[in-house]
């Protein structure tokens, strides 16, 4: 029995053979957000072969490996992550790893920590949704250029002159949202979405932020936080609240609600990227489109 | 080593590292019992962590285990007050534990990395990243060690014990008899599945502890009546189940430890459909034929009972029977028709007669069920 198990495992090992370590003389780079993926794609070109765990729509906390995440894994030549326990219990695998002679590293720790902002629950923590920041995310890009020449010392011409490049997209970028932030008035800058994703968003460019759940998208929102936000919501005679791509739109829909019972007219503004880019083929694929579509959304709906 | 022959490798040695506690769990009706200490460990290993604050210490797996005898005496206790049933008993104390420990875990989420999620669906698919290096070098997954080590136990456990179990197990009055305690050897039992729980707690999660501690053994339970072959039986089936879930989570892509519990769910079903002796399919046979069997003689008796009687015509006539017995007339047909070519009955003027072998036949059958039962 144990004989024909035996054979059984070699049979099914056989099935499952991986492919080489390096694919057509290119390293595997893989990451876990497609933010992060975006902005390695961005610097390191056709260069590296690109693979992101985490898809569009995924939400980042409660993100769960797949037989085929763990084979990337396995094959990848760096790992870079968004760190600051953004994927949860996935960093500690990460910390593991490190010692396997793999480049692994968190994008984030390229980032001054004077600059991060604290969680209000859990002091020594830091919010990692810090993509909405540019000023902060220009310092990711740095680091994931560093990094990718670690890997491939041979391209480092190349890696810098995409970076300047990306960088200066980010410098327009920024340009563009503060035009954008002008139409409103300053009384009127005030974003309410479901999860505390924009504080960072907040801090740079004058928004009052308002999250309906903390940061983890897995603790749920009590009766109290929705009674709370809507009296805010009436007391500012708010105009629109957002839902984000990746957490369920139910609890905006019982937050809009909560206030129209209390008299007033709150409309959903449309849904904003927080953890991830959108999908393939929409305009907001990538790091830059997925901004530009989130401050046009806001902007519009306030407006 | 690749990545995927660990995973597989770790999923066999938790497959029957839980096999062998959960032989005896099925075979005493507990299995809730496993569902129960597999949650409420979580209290154990918290308060530990609360202690010794390290969340590698071996007093993890000490506390973990302590708690799951606590759970199984609680029930118990409760049990034995006659006011609740076990299954009961087992509902109220395996959510009190567990959700002290979910409310402990949250208010020190911040200093605890032990998240409720990965407790109940363990990922598998990150153990090959988990690696035991000493002095620098590699040598593989660490939860292969702490499974290995696990297994281990539980098998001498169950080689030393093995009489006392399968006594206390089948007959526990006669093992209290001859002066075992069926308390000690229950605990111990108990224990097993605790810390089995525990070591396969962070390379699989909760439910598909489960899943290998219940499955196998029950699929097993199909197939064989020898304790000895339904161990060895429960041990091969949690592999094959393993090594098929990990390919099933290839090929889809999807989460290991899912694909793993759902193909034991799988095996469990097509074993129950199609096992050999006690497979639904050939208990639906066996049925189909005694009633079959059991129709034929309450015709032969019919046509005995009328023969040569006034009334034969009517009550064994071709086209007057079907009212007689009552039965649907393509049943009918079919039984006389089997009736016919086995050279029982024949047709003459429209009446089912018996033949002379049919009377020796028939006389034989009621004789038998008159006086032989």
């Amino acid at each position: 029995m144990l004989l024909a198990l035996s054979i059984f495992l070699v049979l099914s090992v056989g099935c499952t053979k991986q492919e080489a370590q390096v694919d057509n003389g290119k390293y595997n780079v893989v990451v876990t957000t497609t933010i992060l993926g975006d902005t390695v794609r961005e610097i390191g070109g056709e260069l590296i072969n690109l693979e992101i765990l985490m898809g569009p729509g995924v939400d980042p906390h409660l993100y769960k490996a797949s037989a085929g995440d763990v084979k990337k894994m396995t094959k990848a030549d760096m790992i870079i992550y968004n760190g600051l326990h953004l994927e949860g219990k996935m960093g500690d695998v990460f910390e593991n790893m490190k010692n396997q002679g793999k480049l692994i590293f968190a994008a984030t720790d390229g980032v001054d920590e004077s600059k991060l902002l604290d969680f209000d629950a859990n002091p020594g923590h830091y919010d990692p949704h810090l993509w909405f920041d540019i000023s902060l995310w220009k310092e990711v890009a740095v680091r994931i250029n560093e990094g990718l020449k670690e890997l491939a010392e041979e391209h480092s011409e190349e890696f810098d002159k995409n970076l300047e490049g990306f960088l200066e997209k980010l410098t327009e970028l920024d340009e563009y949202i503060r035009n954008r932030i002008e139409e409103l008035p300053e009384d009127k800058r005030v974003l309410v979405t479901a999860h505390d994703a924009f504080k960072y968003f907040g801090k740079a460019y004058g928004f009052e932020v308002r999250g309906l759940q903390g940061i983890s998208t897995e603790a749920e929102a009590s009766t109290a936080d929705v009674r709370e936000l809507a009296d805010f919501i009436v007391e500012k005679e708010i105009k629109a609240i957002f839902v984000e791509s990746s957490v369920p739109k139910k609890n905006i829909e019982a937050l809009q609600e909560a206030v129209r019972a209390k008299g007033f007219n709150v409309e959903i503004g449309g849904e904003l990227y927080s953890d991830s880019t959108g999908g393939p083929g929409t305009e907001a694929e990538s790091y830059i489109g997925t901004f530009k579509s989130n401050i046009d959304t806001i902007v519009d709906a306030l407006k | 080593m690749s990545a995927e022959l660990e995973i597989q490798l770790i999923a066999i040695m938790v497959a029957i590292a839980c096999s062998l506690p959960g032989v005896f769990l099925v075979l005493r009706r507990m299995a809730m019992m496993s569902d129960a200490i597999t949650h409420t460990i979580l209290l154990g290993i918290v308060i530990a962590f609360f202690i010794t604050n390290d969340l590698s210490s071996p007093f993890l797996i000490v506390g973990a285990a302590l708690m799951g005898v606590i759970t199984v005496f609680l029930i118990e206790l409760l049990n034995s007050t006659k006011l609740v049933s076990e299954d009961s008993a087992i509902g109220v104390v395996f959510p009190l534990l567990f959700s002290l420990a979910i409310i402990i875990i949250s208010k020190y989420a911040g200093s605890v990395h032990l998240d409720t999620d990965s407790v109940l669906l363990g990922e598998i698919g990150y153990a090959p990243f988990n690696r035991l290096y000493i002095a620098g070098r590699d040598f593989g997954p660490k939860s292969l060690y702490s499974m290995g080590i696990v297994l281990l136990l539980n098998l001498i456990f169950i080689i030393l014990f093995f009489k006392e179990l399968k006594l206390v197990t089948f007959d526990p009055a006669l093992a209290a008899i001859l002066g075992f305690t069926p308390t000690l050897i229950h605990y111990g039992l108990m224990t097993m599945v605790s810390v089995t729980a525990v070591a396969a707690f962070e390379s699989v999660g909760s439910i598909l502890v489960i899943a290998f501690m219940i499955g196998p053994p029950i699929s097993a339970y199909l197939l064989t009546d020898d304790l000895k072959k339904m161990i060895i039986l429960s041990g091969l089936i949690g592999s094959i189940n393993g090594i098929l879930g990990y390919q099933l989570a290839a090929y889809l892509d999807v989460s290991i430890a899912g694909s793993m519990a759902l193909m034991t769910g799988l095996v469990f079903l097509l074993i129950f459909i199609f096992a050999p002796k006690r497979g639904l399919l050939t208990v639906l046979r066996r049925r189909r034929i005694q009633k079959e069997d059991f129709a034929e003689k309450s015709l032969l008796f019919h046509l005995l009972n009328h023969e040569g009687e006034a009334d034969e015509l009517k009550e064994s006539g071709i086209g007057t029977i079907a009212e007689h017995l009552n039965w649907k007339k393509d049943y009918l047909d079919k039984i006389i028709n089997r009736l016919e070519e086995n050279g029982i009955i024949y047709i003459e003027d429209d009446t089912i007669k018996l033949t002379e072998k049919g009377r020796i036949y028939t006389i034989e059958s009621y004789e038998e069920i008159m006086y032989e039962t």
